[in-house]
């Protein structure tokens, strides 16, 4: 074919041939698509005794009457510090799952490194039927409802009822009105239809939506009709920061009738697990 | 909508905004808070102090900048752009002692950062300064003066400003307690700007840090003892007022 700036481009012929190459290369694409479906499986690691109860009970489930889960490094931080700091959790379990931006699989029996992000469960020793998730690595779109029907087909429904504390950067907060300064950090709330109880702050106001882990666990609860609330926290840091994590505060209303809390905690704890990087604290004076 | 029209500094958008500048001042509002008073015959500048890394050398983070003997300002905002306008405005002082032969005025310097820093909300490919500043000083003819700039290139003259996080706070005290008494001494001016700041500052009286310009002196940075001092001074006082409510409430 000759173009218009008088070069001569070969072009290839697009007519059907009715080849065994074909087959080969379709079986070639099925392979390749089942070893990325493979690659991004979600597995949940749970640790021996976890893992012979679920085989005791008939029906492969753990008898689980609360679940809270943190997603983000604020809502993390905020568990570690004011309900994980006691002695009475066990590290029960982990995610581990790959895509792009978090490479775990490679290390599927071991547990993650304090520090990495990661997906962990913990349980309360005096109280079973607590659990906890933290989750702080990223989970990719398609990864979503895996993770959610893998740890909830887990859990017994019955009698369960689940929280969820989310971080969410302010500039995705859509409002007419200015939001000040002094207003940032702050929670809403969004429940499923079959929770009852009063949220502790305002309902998350149109038109913002909910997107990732919180919103497959809160459509995985509305769907199942299982009670759910969900705390976003909307927070102007990008690092873990002590002044974020306290906003879930009231979160521990709901929390202390479930396990016991050590009562008031020290700034030093709170900022062990927050993370003043250089580049923020010199950026601006 | 501000999606569209907040990535080019040159773009307005339908109903007006510069959201680019806009955005600066959400930088500014990052620094630490800085508060400035004029009294009568003292120009007063008080910040937050930054806490410090345990490595770094304390003297190099600093707040408050003389531009020259007779004009010092506070900023708050981003460090690195607060430098590079310091440093031209300075300059800017030194040339026009020598091509005029006498000191600037701190309106002439002022309107000069504020030029400087309008320029720059006005060209391509350039951002606006993240920072607001608060010039203080006194005019050769003894007049204190006290003006306020921000990322906008605008400036205006007050007779005490904070700027900074938690400035809105600040403000509204000032507003309910900048009285002439209040600046009648030179000593009242500078407790009224450590009480402004007490508002705001967690841990008393070891994070501030205060300067001051008297007519015909060059700035002085107050030791942390003169303030610890005042910062006493200040919550016997207040002690004081509350016991006097107390009787009041009893009697």
């Amino acid at each position: 074919m000759a173009t218009f700036f008088g070069e001569v481009l070969s072009v290839y012929s697009r007519a059907v041939e009715e080849d065994d190459d074909d087959l080969d290369d379709e079986n070639e694409d099925e392979r390749i698509h089942r070893e990325i479906e493979e690659k991004r499986e979600v597995h949940i690691v749970w640790c021996p005794e976890v893992a012979q109860s679920l085989e005791d009970s008939g029906s492969n489930t753990l008898q689980c009457s609360d679940l809270i889960i943190a997603v983000g490094t604020n809502a993390a931080g905020f568990l570690s510090a004011y309900v994980l700091n006691t002695e009475s959790w066990d590290a029960v379990g982990h995610v581990s799952l790959w895509n792009e931006r978090s490479r775990g699989s490679s290390r599927q029996s071991i547990a993650p490194l304090p520090g990495e992000p990661a997906c962990l469960f913990y349980r309360h020793r005096d109280n079973p039927a607590v659990l906890v998730c933290q989750s702080t690595c990223y989970i990719a779109e398609d990864q979503l409802f895996q993770w959610t029907e893998k740890v909830f087909g887990c859990l017994q429904k019955r009698g369960l009822s689940v929280m969820v504390l989310s971080d969410s950067p302010v500039a995705e907060y859509k409002t007419p009105d200015y939001l000040y300064g002094s207003a940032v950090p702050f929670l809403r709330s969004l429940k499923s239809s079959a929770s009852k109880g009063q949220a502790l702050c305002p309902a998350l106001e149109q038109p913002n939506i909910l997107t990732g882990l919180p919103a497959a666990v809160l459509s995985h609860c509305q769907v199942h009709q299982i009670p759910a609330v969900l705390y976003q926290c909307y927070t102007d840091v990008i690092s873990p920061d002590s002044i974020t994590m306290e906003t879930y505060k009231p979160a521990l209303l709901c929390l202390s009738k479930l396990v016991k809390l050590e009562p008031c905690l020290s700034a030093d704890v709170l900022r062990k697990f927050a993370i003043i990087t250089e580049a923020q604290s010199n950026l601006y004076t | 909508m501000a999606a569209r029209y907040d990535r080019a500094i040159t773009v307005f958008s339908p109903d007006g905004h510069l959201f680019q500048v806009e955005y600066a001042q959400e930088a500014v509002k990052k620094g630490s808070t800085a508060v400035g008073i004029r009294g009568k015959d003292i120009v007063v500048l008080g910040v937050e102090k930054k806490s410090v890394a345990k490595l770094q050398e304390e003297r190099t983070v600093r707040k408050i900048c003389a531009l020259d003997d007779h004009v010092c300002m506070a900023f708050a905002g981003l460090t690195a752009d607060a430098r590079i306008v310091i440093n031209r405005a300075r300059v800017e002082c030194q040339s026009h002692r020598l091509t005029v032969e006498d000191p600037v005025t701190v309106e002439y310097i002022t309107r000069h950062i504020a030029t400087l820093k309008q320029r720059y909300t006005q060209s391509n490919g350039r951002r606006p300064f993240g920072i607001s500043a608060l010039i203080v000083g006194f005019d050769s003819d003894g007049t204190p003066r006290l003006y306020q700039t921000d990322p906008s290139g605008t400036y205006h003259a007050w007779k005490a400003n904070a700027i900074g996080r938690s400035a809105k706070t600040v403000r509204e005290f000032l507003e309910k307690n900048y009285t002439e008494e209040s600046i009648a001494t030179d000593n009242e001016a500078i407790k009224l700007a450590i009480k402004a700041l007490l508002e705001v500052v967690q841990s008393g009286g070891k994070n501030i840090e205060l300067a001051v310009i008297r007519r015909n002196q060059s700035l002085k940075l107050l030791e942390s003892k003169e303030i610890e001092t005042l910062v006493t001074e200040i919550e016997k006082e207040k002690e004081e007022e509350a016991e006097k409510k107390k009787q009041k409430k009893s009697t």
